[in-house]
């Protein structure tokens, strides 16, 4: 049996309900599923509502609701252990793997159940690919490593076709110029900025809708980091992008929309441009200004 | 409600905000002063209080150029956020307040310096008398807008734009009478004209006042408009 328990909840429930949009006092307590600012979007990729998500015992997320728009960033930040990369996990299911693990609510991608019986996990993690704090790029060659997700999703009717699609993706992954000339050689001769970078080939070759990152960079230099995020600016053009992150500068550099978690609750969600320079919510602010705790 | 600059978990950065707050009430409070000293040296016509005024003025400007550079080092080196970098964007907007106010001062100052028919542009008993009242309405506003900035209070700034518009209204009277006399009297034109900008300084250090109250607000993340401190700018007079 599934490790993981889907009970559909909320799923009628109209998101103006969940949205505050009354001045809120800055000292306000913290009750789950009151988030402070706009949860919803146009035309939004992923719509989440009352999300939880439960470790055994314990309450990991708390009736998170939040949509997630097509061709934007959304930083998602906030203290460990606060749920943001649990959340970040539960949008394609990555949480299936953790035992124990129980998620409770409802996400929908472009309308549809992600945990829907009908719905193949390893098709919704071509289209919601990730990438993760450690670049982990398969024992093969710079080409297999990109050729694997489209070969065993079909995505290619022969060589040629595979090899268009290799390059295309090492060029918009910003890898092409360096890399075209040993693409034979091991992934993993790669530098730690290029790996990630190779990773990032590796997730949009097989045409995902959204990209989830969590901390890209922090195991990068400033300067691979500088170049991650100004791939990330091109590639929402083409995708969702969802960043977990623990810098804060970082976050208010690369999104759009930035989301505070704490001990699980969804505090604020806003604005990048709001977010950083004017926040609602008495936790956003103690956070962002390093009064916490 | 006061708004505290302290509390980071990284207790330098309380020290370095701090000091930049404390450098910047400091020099405000030289600037009420210096304004004080300025009105007593034009409508007494005292050329030593007067030069005391210009000897001051250095040090405010060592205090701005000191204080900008500490808000640059304090961005640099610690990236704050939300109402730290509120405070510190508007504590180097108060300094630059500050300096134009003490500006508006000197030029009262050096008016009395003037080297060319000195005595031509004294001025007369009422003129002095409009030059000290309109001068006591602007060291009143810029000290109640420095002792907002002081508490960190953005509620009480608002109560400046109220004394503002007594300034304007004791302005246009001072306008209006200089006007009048220089009506009756062609020759006394260009010591009308004089007198005229010798008001409009002490008008513009209300306005400087003003704007100080607005970047408190500022500070408290309040919307200018919702407390009626609105920048200068934006204020439309027909």
């Amino acid at each position: 049996m599934d490790a993981v328990t889907v009970e559909r909840a909320g799923i009628n429930q109209k998101p103006s309900s969940r949205v505050s949009e009354e001045p809120v006092s800055l000292e306000a307590p913290v009750e789950a599923g009151k988030t402070v600012g706009t949860i919803t979007v146009e035309d939004p990729i992923f719509s989440c509502r009352d999300v939880d998500v439960y470790y055994g015992e314990k309450h990991a997320i708390k009736k998170v609701g939040i949509d997630i728009g097509k061709n934007s960033v959304l930083a998602m930040i906030g203290p460990s252990g606060c749920g943001k990369s649990t959340f970040l996990r539960c949008l394609n299911r990555m949480n299936d793997t953790i035992p124990n693990a129980r998620v409770v609510g409802s996400i929908l991608l472009d309308g549809k159940d992600i945990h829907d019986k009908k719905q193949d996990v390893v098709q919704l993690r071509a289209r919601v690919g990730m990438v993760f704090q450690k670049p982990n790029p398969f024992p093969k060659s710079i080409y297999e490593n990109v050729a694997y997700g489209p070969r065993i999703h079909g995505l290619a009717g022969d060589r040629v076709e595979l090899d268009e699609i290799v390059h295309n993706s090492l060029q918009r992954a910003g890898l092409w110029e360096e890399v075209k000339d040993r693409l034979q050689h091991p992934g993993t001769s790669l530098s730690g900025g290029q790996q990630q970078r190779l990773c990032i080939a590796r997730t949009i070759a097989v045409n995902p809708e959204v990209i989830l990152m969590d901390e890209p960079c922090s195991a990068l230099d400033p300067i691979a980091t500088a170049r991650i995020e100004d791939l990330m600016e091109e590639l929402r053009q083409s995708y969702a992008i969802v960043i977990v992150t623990h810098s804060m500068q970082q976050a208010a550099r690369v999104s759009q929309r930035t989301a505070y978690f704490h001990l699980g609750d969804l505090i604020e969600v806003g604005e990048t441009d709001r977010i950083f320079t004017n926040p609602r919510h008495r936790l956003t602010e103690d956070y962002i200004t390093g009064r916490f705790g | 409600m006061a708004l505290s600059l302290e509390g980071h978990t990284t207790r330098a950065f309380d020290g370095d905000l701090s000091s930049l707050h404390i450098q910047a009430v400091a020099m405000g409070a030289l600037v009420i002063e210096q304004v004080q000293l300025a009105v007593n040296a034009y409508s007494n016509w005292d050329r030593s209080t007067a030069t005391l005024v210009l000897e001051r003025e250095r040090k405010i400007n060592l205090y701005d150029a000191e204080i900008e550079e500490a808000a640059l080092q304090l961005i640099a080196r610690r990236q704050p956020m939300a109402q730290d970098l509120r405070a510190v964007f508007a504590i180097d907007k108060v300094v630059t307040e500050l300096e134009r106010a003490a500006d508006e001062a000197k030029k009262l100052a050096l008016a009395v310096l003037a080297e060319s028919d000195a005595s031509g542009f004294r001025p007369g008993a009422a003129t002095a008398r409009e030059a000290r009242a309109l001068g006591r309405v602007a060291a009143v506003m810029i000290r109640a807008a420095l002792e907002a900035f002081d508490r960190l209070e953005p509620g009480a700034a608002a109560s400046v734009v109220q004394q503002d518009k007594e300034m304007d209204a004791e302005y246009a009277n001072a306008l209006r009478r200089l006007l009048t006399h220089a009506m009756e009297d062609p020759r006394r034109l260009q010591a009308t004209v004089e007198a005229a900008f010798i008001m409009r300084s002490l008008e513009r250090i209300g306005d400087h006042a003003r704007n100080i109250a607005r970047h408190v607000g500022f500070i408290g993340g309040l919307d200018p408009t919702a407390t009626g401190v609105l920048p200068t700018s934006l204020s439309i007079k027909n």
